[in-house]
C-alpha cells in the first residue's frame, strides 16, 4: 500500500461555511482595528530606517569584497563566506539574507530550497482549502511560514556532501510535517470538518512512539500536539509563549516543564484541533506528561482516551508483563474505537523496516566515533528522534532518505572530509535536554568554537532488533521500546540510566567536553545536578553547563546559552572563536 | 477544652525522626524501615519484627547541600529529607523502602544510595515499580513488585518472617491502629467536636512516625480520653474547612489555618488519615498480599493515578468529604516544585468551585510554613470570605 494511503486525503470534507464566514470577519474586523491604530508615520520610519540599512549593508558588503585578495575572493567563490554573524540583525524575525556557500553548494542549497517549496506546494495542494481555513483559525499554522528558515538555520556553514546529507534529512521531516497538517487540518472541525477522515484518525499523546499504529494499515496516527506544540517550538522559539502564559494565568505553577504546560495551555486556548476517533495518552516521559493528560482529557470530552502507562523500573523485566498487557489493552482499545483489526503482517513488516534504519543509524554513529565523524549537526539529531518516535518504520519512503545518506556518509568517509571545513577543533557530546528553541545550537557551537557534537543523549535510545516473527515477543519487544523513548530511556528507571550512562558513553564518543544542559523544569535532570558535578571531576570531564527552559526563551534567552560557552571557552580553554561575528548578535526577536 | 494527657508527649516524639519510642523499638530488637509514600504499603514494613517510619525533618534549617545536589527547582521535602540524611539524622534506619512514585522522591532516595548517608550493616534501600492506573493486571505487577523489592528484601537482608500468617498478624496491628484513628477522626464531623484539627495531626503524625506496638497504648488511652472529653461550651472555629494536597507533616502548617479560625475537618493529603487510616478487610481464602496491595491502590488519591476514573475519584471524594464533615470550604495545597500536585491543584480546584459549587483556596507552599506572612494572610482572607459566605446564607434563608 501507498504511504500515506492517498484515500485519507480524497475524504470528503464537510467545512462549516458559516463558521468560516464568521471567521473571517472577525479576522477583518481585527486587521481593521489593527490597520486603523497603527502609528503609520512610526511605520514609514521603520521602513525607512530597514532601507537605509539594506543600503549600508550591501555597501559594506561590497566594500568586503573589494577589499579582498585575489585569492581570498576565489576562496569566496568557491568555499563561500565565513562570516555568519552577518546575516542577523537586531529586531528582525528573518536573517537578513541567505548563506553563500560558494558556487556550488548554493546551487545546492537553492536546489533543495526549490525542492522542499514544490512538496509543501504539492502536499498542501492535496486538499488546499482546509488548510487555508486552519491558518486563519490557528496562529501555530502561521508559524510554519517559516519552515525554509528553519531549514536554513540548521544548514548554516555546512559545505560538500555534509550539506546534501542534512537537506535530505530534514526534506523527510518536512514532508511528515506537511503531509500531518493537511490531515489535521482536514479532520478538525474548524478545518475541512471530514467525518470519514476523523473516523480513521488515532490521536497520539506527542510523546507516544508511533510504532503502535504500524499494525493498523488502515488508520492514520497522528502525534496531537506535535505540530500546534512541540515541533512548533523549534521552528518558531516565540510560539509557545502564549500557552504558557494563559496555563500560568489559569493557576500552573511556573516551575512545571514547558512541555506539558504547552500542551495544557494550548487547551486552554483552544489551539489543538478537534478530530479523531481516539487518543492515546501517556505516562510519558515524566510526571508533567501523566498530567497533562488530564486537561485534554477535560478539554475533549467526546475523544474516549486510552492511558498508556509503562512501567518506570523498566529494566526489571518482571515488569514486563504488565508493560504487555497495557499494550494488549490499547491495541483492543483502538480497535473496539475505529472498527479496524490489529494487522500482525504490516507491523512485522514495518518493523523489518524500522530495523533496518537501527542498523543505519548505527552506522552513522560508528563513523562519529572515529577521528573523523561525518554527520553531525541539528538534521541529523532532530532526524533520529523523529525516526525513533515519530515515524518508527512506517513509512517506507524513508529508507530511500537513510540509503542516500548513507552512502554520501561512506563517501565522504573515505574522502575524509571534515562536516564543518577547518572548524574540527573538539569533540563533544550533548547531555540532558536541548533547548526547543534552539534547536540548531550545535549548529552555532561548530561555526563559533569549532565544537563538533558527536552525538546527543536523546539520540542514544533503544537500538536492538525488534522481533518480527514471534508474536508475544514482538509485544515484548515494543514494550522494551517504549520504555526506552526520547528523554525516558534516560531519565526513568533509575540515575544509572543517565548519570553513570554519561561516563560509558564518554569511554565510546571520546568527547574533550560535555554540553551539559540544565532544563530549569526538568526535575528528573536538576535532581542529579550535584552528583553530575562530583563525579566529573572524578572523571575528569569537563561539563558546559548550559540552563534553557526548554520552551520558553524569557528565562535564558539564545544570547545567554551562548554566552556560558562563549565564558567558558575564553576563560577555560583560552581560546578564540573560528567566526568572532557569531560570538555577540542579537537573536531574541527571531524565529 | 482540656488539655490531652498524651499531647505534649507526642509533640516531643514529632521533633525526632529517631525518637524515643523509635529507639526503645530498636532495643528490643525492631528492625526500622523508613519510606515516604503512600503508595509503598505501610502495613508491609511492619511485618515480623520491621516496624515502618514514615520520613520526616523536624526543625529543618539550611537544606544548602541538598540542593547542592538536587537544585533549589524541586520539592523541599525531598530536598530536607535529603539534607537531614547527609547530616546523619537516619543513621537509625535498617532500610529504606522507596518508591519511584515522582522524580524527586525517587532521587532523594537514590541519594541515600550514593552518598551512602546510612553506614548501619545491612541497611538497604530498595526501589519498587508503581502502577499509573489500577486494573486487574497492574494489581498483578503490583504484587510482583512488593513481593521482589520489599518482602524478599527484608528476608534476605535480615531474616524476617514475611509469610501470609506474618502479613496477617502486621494487618491485625494496622487495623487496630485505623480504628482509633478512624473513630477520632469521625468526632470531627460534630458540630462542636472534642478535638481540634491541630491535635488530631498530631496523633495523626506520631501514628505513622512511632512503632505500632510503641505507640498503641498511647493511642487507645487517648481514644478514651477523648470519648468523655467535655468541649468547651460554643465551638472555638469560625469555619470548617477540609485540606486536600500534597505532602504535609508540618504542624505549623494545621496551627496555621486552625489559629486563623480554619478548622480542619478532613486531612485528605499525604501523611494525613484519608486515605491511610482504613481498615485493611482481608478475606479469607484469597491471597493475602493481593488484598493488602489492591487496598492500597483503590483507596489511594495520589494524582499520579492518571486514568479516568481515578481522577474523578478524587474529585468526588473531596466533594463526599466536604459533604460528610460538614465543611464550609476547601484548601488545596500543594507543596512547591511538586508536578503531580502542581498539575492536579489548578484543574481541581477550577472544577470542585466551578462544577461542585465549593469555596476553594488554591496554595503552594514550602515545606515549613510557620514564618510564612503571606499564607497566613491567605488564609484569614479565607475564612473571612467563608463567614460572609455564611452570613449571606444565613439572610437568605431569614
Amino acid at each position: 500500500m501507498k504511504y500515506p494511503n492517498p484515500k485519507v486525503f480524497r475524504f470528503k470534507d464537510h467545512m462549516d461555511l458559516k463558521m468560516q464566514l464568521d471567521n473571517i470577519k472577525e479576522i477583518a474586523e481585527i486587521t481593521g482595528d489593527i490597520l486603523k491604530e497603527k502609528d503609520w508615520k512610526d511605520e514609514f520610519g521603520k521602513a525607512g530606517k530597514d532601507a537605509a540599512g539594506f543600503f549600508k549593508r550591501v555597501k559594506m558588503e561590497a566594500g568586503l569584497l573589494k577589499d579582498m585578495s585575489p585569492e581570498e575572493f576565489k576562496d569566496f567563490l568557491i568555499n563561500g563566506e565565513k562570516q555568519l554573524g552577518k546575516l542577523y540583525a537586531n529586531g528582525h524575525m528573518a536573517t537578513v539574507r541567505r548563506e553563500w556557500r560558494g558556487v556550488k553548494d548554493t546551487g545546492v542549497d537553492f536546489y533543495e530550497w526549490c525542492r522542499m517549496w514544490a512538496m509543501l506546494l504539492t502536499t498542501f495542494g492535496k486538499d488546499l482549502v482546509p488548510s487555508l481555513n486552519g491558518a486563519l483559525n490557528y496562529r501555530w499554522m502561521i508559524s510554519y511560514f517559516c519552515c525554509h528558515s528553519f531549514m536554513d538555520k540548521n544548514t548554516l556553514g555546512l559545505r560538500g556532501r555534509a550539506l546534501k546529507m542534512h537537506h535530505e534529512l530534514i526534506y523527510a521531516i518536512f514532508r511528515f510535517v506537511a503531509e500531518n497538517l493537511v490531515l489535521l487540518m482536514k479532520g478538525d472541525e474548524k478545518g475541512g470538518n471530514s467525518v470519514d477522515l476523523s473516523k480513521k484518525v488515532v490521536l497520539l499523546d506527542e510523546m507516544t512512539m508511533a510504532q503502535i499504529m504500524a499494525g493498523f494499515p488502515d488508520l492514520v496516527g497522528i502525534p496531537y500536539q506535535l505540530m500546534p506544540v512541540f515541533l512548533l517550538s523549534e521552528i518558531d522559539q516565540l510560539a509557545c509563549m502564549p500557552y504558557i502564559d494563559a496555563i500560568e494565568s489559569y493557576g500552573l505553577p511556573s516551575d512545571t516543564c514547558p512541555v506539558p504546560t504547552s500542551e495544557c495551555g494550548a487547551c486552554v486556548i483552544d489551539a489543538l484541533p478537534h478530530l479523531g476517533s481516539c487518543f492515546i495518552s501517556s505516562s510519558m516521559p515524566c510526571d508533567g506528561s501523566v498530567m497533562a493528560s488530564s486537561y485534554t482529557t477535560r478539554r475533549f470530552k467526546d475523544l474516549p482516551t486510552y492511558h498508556l502507562a509503562f512501567p518506570v523500573r523498566y529494566e526489571d523485566e518482571s515488569v514486563m508483563k504488565e508493560a504487555v498487557e497495557d499494550i494488549k489493552g490499547c491495541i483492543k482499545f483502538i480497535e473496539e474505537q475505529t472498527g479496524a483489526k490489529w494487522n500482525w503482517d504490516a507491523y512485522f513488516a514495518a518493523m523489518r523496516r524500522f530495523n533496518t534504519e537501527t542498523r543505519y543509524e548505527l552506522q552513522k554513529w560508528e563513523v562519529n566515533q572515529t577521528p573523523h565523524p561525518q554527520l553531525i549537526g541539528p538534521c541529523y539529531e532532530l532526524f533520529r528522534k523523529w525516526n525513533y518516535e515519530m515515524d518508527g518504520g512506517l513509512d517506507p519512503r524513508i529508507m530511500k532518505s537513510f540509503r542516500k545518506v548513507d552512502k554520501l556518509m561512506m563517501k565522504a568517509y573515505e574522502a575524509g572530509d571534515e562536516p564543518w571545513r577547518g572548524k574540527m577543533r573538539h569533540r563533544a557530546i550533548v547531555w540532558s535536554v536541548p533547548a526547543h528553541y534552539y534547536a540548531n545550537f550545535s549548529n552555532w557551537l561548530a561555526n563559533c568554537w569549532g565544537i563538533n557534537v558527536l552525538v546527543e543523549m536523546e539520540s542514544l535510545n533503544y537500538t536492538r532488533p525488534l522481533e518480527t516473527e514471534d508474536k508475544e515477543e514482538a509485544l515484548k519487544d515494543m514494550a522494551r521500546l517504549y520504555e526506552r523513548m526520547v528523554m525516558r530511556r534516560h531519565t526513568n528507571g533509575g540515575y544509572d540510566h543517565v548519570l553513570t550512562e554519561l561516563w560509558r558513553q564518554v569511554e565510546i564518543w571520546k568527547p574533550e567536553i560535555v554540553i551539559m544542559y540544565q532544563h530549569v523544569s526538568c526535575k528528573n535532570m536538576a535532581t542529579l545536578n550535584g552528583l553530575f558535578e562530583d563525579q566529573a571531576r572524578e572523571h575528569g570531564v569537563r561539563l558546559i553547563w548550559i540552563e534553557h527552559d526548554l520552551m520558553d526563551p524569557r528565562t535564558v534567552s539564545r544570547k545567554d546559552m551562548r554566552s556560558k560557552v562563549n565564558e567558558y571557552m575564553r576563560t577555560v580553554m583560552r581560546e578564540e572563536p573560528l567566526d568572532p561575528s557569531l560570538v555577540d548578535f542579537e537573536d531574541d526577536a527571531s524565529w | 477544652m482540656r488539655d490531652l494527657k498524651h499531647l505534649i508527649e507526642c509533640e516531643q516524639l514529632l521533633e525526632e525522626a529517631d525518637n524515643e519510642l523509635v529507639r526503645k523499638e530498636q532495643a528490643e530488637g525492631g528492625l526500622a524501615i523508613g519510606y515516604t509514600c503512600y503508595h509503598m504499603p505501610e502495613v508491609l514494613l511492619n511485618v515480623d519484627r520491621c516496624f515502618s517510619v514514615r520520613l520526616r525533618a523536624p526543625r529543618t534549617g539550611s537544606i544548602d547541600i541538598a540542593t547542592y545536589y538536587m537544585s533549589n527547582y524541586t520539592c523541599e521535602f525531598a530536598r530536607s529529607l535529603l539534607e537531614r540524611a547527609i547530616e546523619g539524622g537516619y543513621q537509625f534506619l535498617d532500610g529504606l523502602a522507596a518508591v519511584d512514585a515522582c522524580s524527586a522522591m525517587n532521587r532523594c532516595s537514590e541519594h541515600f544510595e550514593v552518598l551512602k548517608v546510612n553506614s548501619k550493616p545491612g541497611f538497604f534501600v530498595t526501589h519498587m515499580d508503581v502502577p499509573y492506573k489500577v486494573e486487574e493486571y497492574t494489581i498483578d505487577a503490583m504484587v510482583t513488585q512488593t513481593r521482589k523489592r520489599v518482602l524478599d528484601v527484608l528476608a534476605e537482608k535480615y531474616g524476617v518472617d514475611t509469610s501470609d500468617e506474618a502479613l496477617r498478624k502486621a494487618v491485625e496491628e494496622h487495623n487496630e491502629v485505623c480504628r482509633i484513628m478512624t473513630e477520632i477522626g469521625e468526632l470531627r464531623k460534630q458540630e462542636n467536636p472534642p478535638i481540634t484539627g491541630y491535635e488530631f495531626h498530631v496523633l495523626s503524625l506520631v501514628s505513622y512516625c512511632c512503632p505500632k506496638r510503641q505507640i498503641l497504648p498511647i493511642l487507645r488511652e487517648t481514644l478514651e480520653e477523648i470519648r468523655t472529653r467535655e468541649p468547651d461550651p460554643k465551638p472555638w472555629y469560625r469555619a470548617r474547612v477540609v485540606v486536600i494536597g500534597s505532602e504535609i507533616d508540618d504542624l505549623d502548617f494545621t496551627r496555621l489555618l486552625e489559629e486563623a479560625g480554619a478548622f480542619v475537618v478532613a486531612d485528605r493529603y499525604c501523611y494525613g488519615t484519608i486515605p491511610g487510616r482504613e481498615e485493611i478487610k482481608l478475606e479469607p481464602g484469597k491471597d493475602v498480599l493481593r488484598q493488602i496491595c489492591e487496598h492500597y491502590m483503590r483507596t489511594s488519591e495520589c494524582p499520579r493515578y492518571m486514568a479516568d476514573d481515578k481522577v474523578e475519584q478524587r474529585r468526588q471524594t473531596t466533594d463526599r468529604l466536604a459533604r460528610e464533615y460538614k465543611a464550609d470550604g476547601i484548601v488545596y495545597e500543594q507543596m512547591k516544585y511538586c508536578d503531580f500536585w502542581g498539575f492536579e491543584r489548578p484543574l481541581a480546584s477550577h472544577i470542585l468551585s466551578e462544577e461542585y459549587g465549593w469555596p476553594v483556596l488554591s496554595i503552594d507552599r514550602t515545606y515549613q510554613v510557620r514564618g510564612s506572612g503571606q499564607l497566613r494572610t491567605r488564609f484569614q482572607a479565607f475564612v473571612e470570605a467563608l463567614e460572609i459566605k455564611q452570613i449571606h446564607r444565613e439572610e437568605d434563608k431569614g
